[in-house]
Order: C-alpha cells, then sequence, then structure tokens
C-alpha cells in the first residue's frame, strides 16, 4: 500500500471535495438545515455601520474567510502529524473537514447571520441560557488574546528567519489599499482593479525575492503589535476587505500550485509510509523535547489528532471568526455555502495537496533523488540539510518538513517541464514562496484576531450597557478594545524566561507565551465542540431540524465532544506531570479549568437540548 | 477640508515618501534593507511607513465610499447621514 501514486490522492481529495460540497453542503446544509434565502436581508445591511458590518462581494468574502480561518494551523499540524505515516493524517483531514469542519464554519455563520450577526458565543443564550453565554465569551477572549500572542511571536520569528517575507508583506498592504481605493473610491471594476493590483504584485514578488528586510525578533512583535491595533480598528471596507481578495490569489496560486505540480508528475510514488503505528513518538502537543513524554510513543491516533491536527479538518477559532467578521459581512444568505463550507474545504484541500502529499513525496530524500535522478542532497544542502543525518523528512521541525516538502515537489515537478539545471533555484525559489504563503496566512489572521477580541469584549460587557450606557461606550471602544488585547497578547510574546526541566536538568529560554501555549491546542479544540453543539442545538431548536438529517449532524459532534474531552483528560495525565512547574502551573491549569467548564457546558446542553424536544 | 483629513493628507505623503525613499534608493541601491540582527534607521523607517501608510488615507478619505453608502440605502430605503 506504501507505494501510491501522487496522481491517485489528487484525484480523490478532488472527488471527495466535490461531491461533499454538492450532496452534503448544497442539498443538505444549505437546503434542509438552514433553509437560506436570497430574499432574507442580512445583519450586513440591517445593521450597517460603515466599520464592521459592511456588506461584502461573494469572493471577497471567501477570500477574508478563507485567510482568516487559515492561520499556521493547517502547515504546522498535518506536517506535525506525519509522523504516524501520511494515511490517517490524510483520513482525519478528509472526514474532519467534511462532517465536522466546514459544518461546524457554515452553521456558526448562518446562525450569526439569523441572530443579528452577534458571536456564537452570544447565540448559546438562546438555547443554554445567559451563564453558557458568558463562560463561552470569556473562555473565547482569553483563547483570542493567546493567539495573538502565540502569532506575533509566530510573524515575528519568520520574518527574522526568511526577511523577503518580510519586503513582500510590507509591500503587499499598500498595493491592497490601492485596490481599495480603486474599487470604492474611483468606480473601477473589481476585474480592472484585480488585474492592476495583481500586476503590481509580481512586480513586489521580484523586488522581495532580492531585498531582504531585517529587524529583530523584538522590533517585529513592537511593529506587528502596532499593525495589529490600526488595521483591527479600522472599516473593514477599507484594509481588511481588499487586503484578504488580494491575499486569496496568493493563497490559490499557493495550493494551484500544488494541485498543478502533482499533474506534472502523476506517476511519481510518495517515499513515504502510509502507516507508520498507532502511537507515534514525538507527537505530544506540549510535551518538551528530550523529556519521556516528549520521545516515549504515548501519542494514540484516538484521541489526540484533533490536538495535532487542528485548522485542516477542525477548529474553534473558525466558529469565531464565521459568526464573528464573516457574518458581518454576508450580503446574501446563500454566498455562505461558497465561503463557509466552501472556504473550509479548500482549507482541506491545501492540507491535504499543499502540506501533506507533498511531505508524502518528499519523504525519503535518498529514494526520491534515486526516483527522479535529480540532486536532492545538494538542493538540501544550500539551506543547511544534510541528507546524510537527516535522511527523512520528519527528522526536520514541523514547519520545516512543510517547507522542505512544498520546495522539493515543485522543484521535482518542474524539473521535468524545464530540465534539471532548474531543480535546485526552483527548490529555493518555491521554499521562500511557501514561507511567503504562511506569513500571508498569519498575518491575516493577526488582525482579525485582534478584531474578533473586540467584539468578544463588547458582548461580554452587554449587561454593563443598561446601567451605565457612558461606562459601557468608554469600556468597548474600538480602540481601547483593540489595545486592552493586542497589549497582553504582546506582554506574552516579547519577554523570554528561562525555565529548568527538572527531568534533563537542564535551563531552556522560551518566550513566555510557550508557558501557556500548549493548552491552547485543547482549548481551541474544545471551543470547536462546543460551538459545533451550540451549532446543532440551533438547528434542532430554532430550525426544528429532525431524524436523520439531525443525527448526520448531531452524531459528528458528539463524536468530537468526546474525542477532545478525552484527549484534554489523557493530556492532564500523561503530559503533565513531566512538564516543569511553571508549565504545569500554566498550561496545566488552563486545561484543568477547561475541563471543568466543558463539563459545565455539556450540563447546559442536555438541559438545553431537553427543553426544546419537550 | 477638515483637520482630520488634514492630517492625514499630510501622514499619507510623509508614508509615501518613506516607502519611496527605502524601496527605491535603499533597497535597489544597496540590496537590502537593515542589517541582519540589528534594528537600524532604514528598516524602522520603512516599518513606519509601513504603519503610517495604512493609517493616513483612512484619515484623509475615511468616509464611507458613496457607491456602498447608495447600496445601502436602497436596499433598506434607510437613509445615511
Amino acid at each position: 500500500m506504501d507505494n501510491v501514486p501522487v496522481i491517485l490522492v489528487l484525484v480523490i481529495v478532488l472527488a471527495i471535495y466535490g461531491l461533499a460540497y454538492v450532496l452534503y453542503g448544497k442539498r443538505i446544509l444549505e437546503r434542509r438545515v438552514v433553509r437560506a434565502s436570497p430574499d432574507k436581508m442580512t445583519p450586513a445591511f440591517e445593521k450597517f455601520d460603515g466599520i464592521d458590518y459592511v456588506p461584502a462581494n461573494k469572493y471577497v468574502l471567501y477570500g477574508h474567510h478563507f485567510a482568516s480561518i487559515a492561520g499556521a494551523g493547517p502547515i504546522t499540524g498535518p506536517a506535525l502529524a506525519m509522523v504516524w505515516g501520511w494515511g490517517l493524517p490524510l483520513a482525519w483531514v478528509l472526514f474532519g473537514n467534511i462532517f465536522i469542519g466546514a459544518v461546524h464554519d457554515y452553521l456558526a455563520i448562518m446562525a450569526s447571520a439569523r441572530h443579528g450577526g452577534v458571536s456564537i458565543m452570544s447565540i448559546s443564550e438562546n438555547v443554554m441560557g445567559k451563564k453558557a453565554k458568558y463562560i463561552f465569551l470569556a473562555y473565547v477572549w482569553f483563547a483570542l488574546v493567546l493567539v495573538l500572542a502565540a502569532f506575533f511571536s509566530v510573524a515575528s520569528s519568520t520574518f527574522v528567519g526568511t526577511p523577503t517575507a518580510a519586503t513582500i508583506t510590507v509591500l503587499f498592504m499598500p498595493i491592497a489599499l490601492i485596490f481599495g481605493l480603486l474599487v470604492y473610491r474611483t468606480g473601477v471594476s473589481v476585474k480592472t482593479g484585480t488585474v492592476i493590483v495583481l500586476v503590481l504584485l509580481i512586480i513586489a514578488f521580484f523586488y522581495s525575492l532580492n531585498v531582504p528586510l531585517y529587524l529583530t525578533y523584538e522590533a517585529w512583535v513592537i511593529v506587528l503589535s502596532l499593525y495589529s491595533i490600526i488595521a483591527a480598528a479600522l472599516p473593514v471596507w477599507y484594509l481588511l476587505q481588499p487586503r484578504d481578495y488580494i491575499n486569496a490569489y496568493l493563497l490559490w496560486s499557493f495550493v494551484g500550485l500544488a494541485i498543478i505540480g502533482a499533474l506534472i508528475i502523476p506517476d511519481l510514488l510518495f517515499t513515504g509510509p502510509i502507516y507508520t503505528g498507532f502511537a507515534a513518538p514525538g507527537t505530544v502537543i506540549g510535551a518538551l523535547a528530550g523529556t519521556a513524554a516528549g520521545s516515549a510513543p504515548i501519542a494514540f491516533f484516538w484521541p489526540t489528532v484533533p490536538l495535532v491536527i487542528a485548522c485542516g479538518a477542525l477548529s474553534g477559532f473558525h466558529s469565531v471568526v464565521g459568526s464573528g467578521t464573516t457574518s458581518k459581512q454576508l450580503s446574501n444568505e446563500l454566498d455562505a455555502l461558497l465561503v463557509g463550507y466552501g472556504g473550509m474545504l479548500t482549507e482541506g484541500a491545501l492540507s491535504s495537496l499543499a502540506v501533506i502529499t507533498p511531505i508524502a513525496l518528499a519523504w525519503n530524500f535518498a529514494s526520491l533523488a534515486s526516483a527522479t535522478g535529480l540532486p536532492v542532497a545538494s538542493a538540501l544542502l544550500k539551506i543547511g540539510v544534510n541528507a546524510t543525518a537527516t535522511p527523512i523528512i520528519t527528522r526536520l521541525a514541523g514547519t520545516d518538513r512543510f517547507l522542505v516538502g512544498y520546495g522539493l515537489e515543485q522543484a521535482v515537478a518542474w524539473s521535468r517541464v524545464f530540465g534539471p539545471g532548474v531543480f535546485e533555484s526552483a527548490f529555493l525559489g518555491f521554499r521562500t514562496f511557501a514561507a511567503w504563503a504562511l506569513a500571508g496566512f498569519v498575518m491575516t489572521t493577526l488582525d482579525t484576531s485582534n478584531r474578533l477580541a473586540r467584539f468578544a469584549w463588547k458582548e461580554l460587557f452587554d449587561w454593563l450597557e443598561p446601567k451605565s450606557a457612558a461606562a459601557y461606550r468608554a469600556l468597548t471602544n474600538r480602540w481601547v478594545a483593540s489595545i486592552i488585547a493586542v497589549v497582553l497578547g504582546a506582554v506574552m510574546a516579547y519577554p523570554k524566561i528561562e525555565v529548568f526541566i527538572p527531568e534533563t536538568g537542564k535551563v531552556t529560554t522560551v518566550y513566555a507565551y510557550t508557558i501557556v501555549w500548549p493548552a491552547f491546542a485543547g482549548t481551541n479544540q474544545l471551543l470547536a465542540a462546543l460551538a459545533l453543539l451550540t451549532a446543532t442545538l440551533w438547528a434542532y431548536a430554532i430550525q426544528k431540524v429532525r431524524g436523520g438529517t439531525s443525527l448526520l449532524l448531531m452524531l459528528p459532534a458528539l463524536f468530537l465532544w468526546i474525542t477532545v474531552t478525552v484527549g484534554l483528560i489523557w493530556w492532564l495525565i500523561a503530559v503533565v506531570p513531566g512538564l516543569p512547574p511553571l508549565y504545569q502551573v500554566g498550561a496545566g491549569s488552563i486545561v484543568l479549568v477547561s475541563v471543568v467548564l466543558d463539563l459545565l457546558l455539556i450540563v447546559l446542553f442536555v438541559r438545553g437540548l431537553g427543553m426544546s424536544g419537550s | 477640508m477638515r483637520p482630520k483629513e488634514a492630517v492625514g493628507l499630510m501622514v499619507t505623503v510623509l508614508s509615501l515618501l518613506l516607502f519611496a525613499y527605502e524601496i527605491f534608493y535603499v533597497g535597489l541601491v544597496t540590496g537590502t534593507i537593515g542589517i541582519k540582527g540589528q534594528v537600524t534607521t532604514d528598516a524602522l523607517l520603512l516599518s513606519t511607513g509601513f504603519l503610517l501608510i495604512i493609517l493616513g488615507p483612512a484619515l484623509w478619505l475615511g468616509e464611507v465610499p458613496t457607491n456602498l453608502k447608495k447600496l445601502i440605502e436602497a436596499k433598506t430605503g434607510r437613509k445615511l447621514g
């Protein structure tokens, strides 16, 4: 079973996604569950404020939603999960994507659109009560601050490691602004505007390849924090919509090239194994390198897979985006299927075709070299990877696996077209392109997260409005709310602290946020489970969906909830005892509190289900 | 022109000058902006330009575009100020 040609996986993935979109998305979710109508007024029109509630073109909104939900998750998660072989991660991405992730995203958007554009957390009040709403909102706000901290750090590290990615990012923003000004201010058509900015982008790409921009990690954290405050407070039509629309072209090119690459080399066989074992070493999220938990084969595929692969299959963050920025820009209910369900399938395609497939192909460097006759080892040496000391791709860190895999797949493909002479330069060029795409995803998620934290903050304090409208206005002012979240995020991303690891006897230096970051994987997926349960309860209680369709929604939601809850309890038992005391207090206590809240919310869910049924 | 718009125009011009100097002069002449591992004036100027270019036009042209206003008014029947 190991000798699988690239083309087979490509055809299977595209066929499954196509069928899922039409048969499950269109026929069941849109027509039977949501009963979407083009005649219903959406919150973008009803509550238009020129800042957050602004209708967007279907494709612009698709670009925004896709670029916002695709952070680093759909790339690093599947890359890490490859230690189980490529079969299990691919199966999980396909199953999770179609039956859980895409359903979760679509229902979050539509439930929000039917409730005036409020978040899925506030919708929980209608089906689970007020307590659930505030627990949920506080939980999400803290998670978003953590996302900000992590993404300040990831983006800053990416810009330091690949300084040309910094150049293209800095050039990208004014180009996106030009598009917005052309279309909104001068009446230039979207088509003409797109052509103009794509030409500018191509020039910017070639410029960036040759002119790196250098700053230190700490300086980038400050610049990105200021960027995040400004970008999240500005009207969506001004920066967010044009930026994400243009960004979608970059991301589409990235996925499109992965598909074209596979079509050029259809006959090549994966050099990696389909299955390595159910419990793989080195996959435990949050376990420290060199410790027993970090190297022991205790990461059982079930229940830990959702803690490893997030965005590519499903992620709680998506429900916050869907019911946060996306639902407020939806101009027609019929657009939501492409944006929500289609956006998530695109993200799954990204994980399957641009991450899992290239890594599976390039897994064994010597086998790839002998199958293609290309100088794989000397190309790898150019980026400091010794193929003799590191013979297989899973010995590299998660993000490097993706960059090397994507670069090698593209280089092999284009060498077949233009001859072996282009192999090394193609490898280096496409590896850089992959880093740019990663930076593009991260930057979009950065300011969207801050905007979402602002929304959650505002809803969290809505009880204050009837008591003191002035205090409520001051506390939830868009600049104040943005600054509070960013300052907390930056404080966690900026400083380095020294941590003593008793098990190894060594002191290691880490960024402060990493102390609590291991908890994020679990809390984010718990959020996905709870948001999906809320959405299915919304379908049951408000939409009156019953019978087989209701079960089709409810069973995957319950499966996810059980998986994540067992996964978190497993994490507390198997991983936390091996962590240094600081991590035990930081990440351990967050997960413990999450499990308690989880159980509390499931009680409220069951009560809500009972009340809706009676 | 209102004070906010005048400030926005000034910020926009300043950011464009910073961008033009760093991208077309420093970048093209030296082949790099900044020095690895250091915080240099050039890199700081470009970063400042990057932030100002986002803010400047928003202050200068910050009103909701007319075609968007018309769309909302037509669909909702609500008169926007």
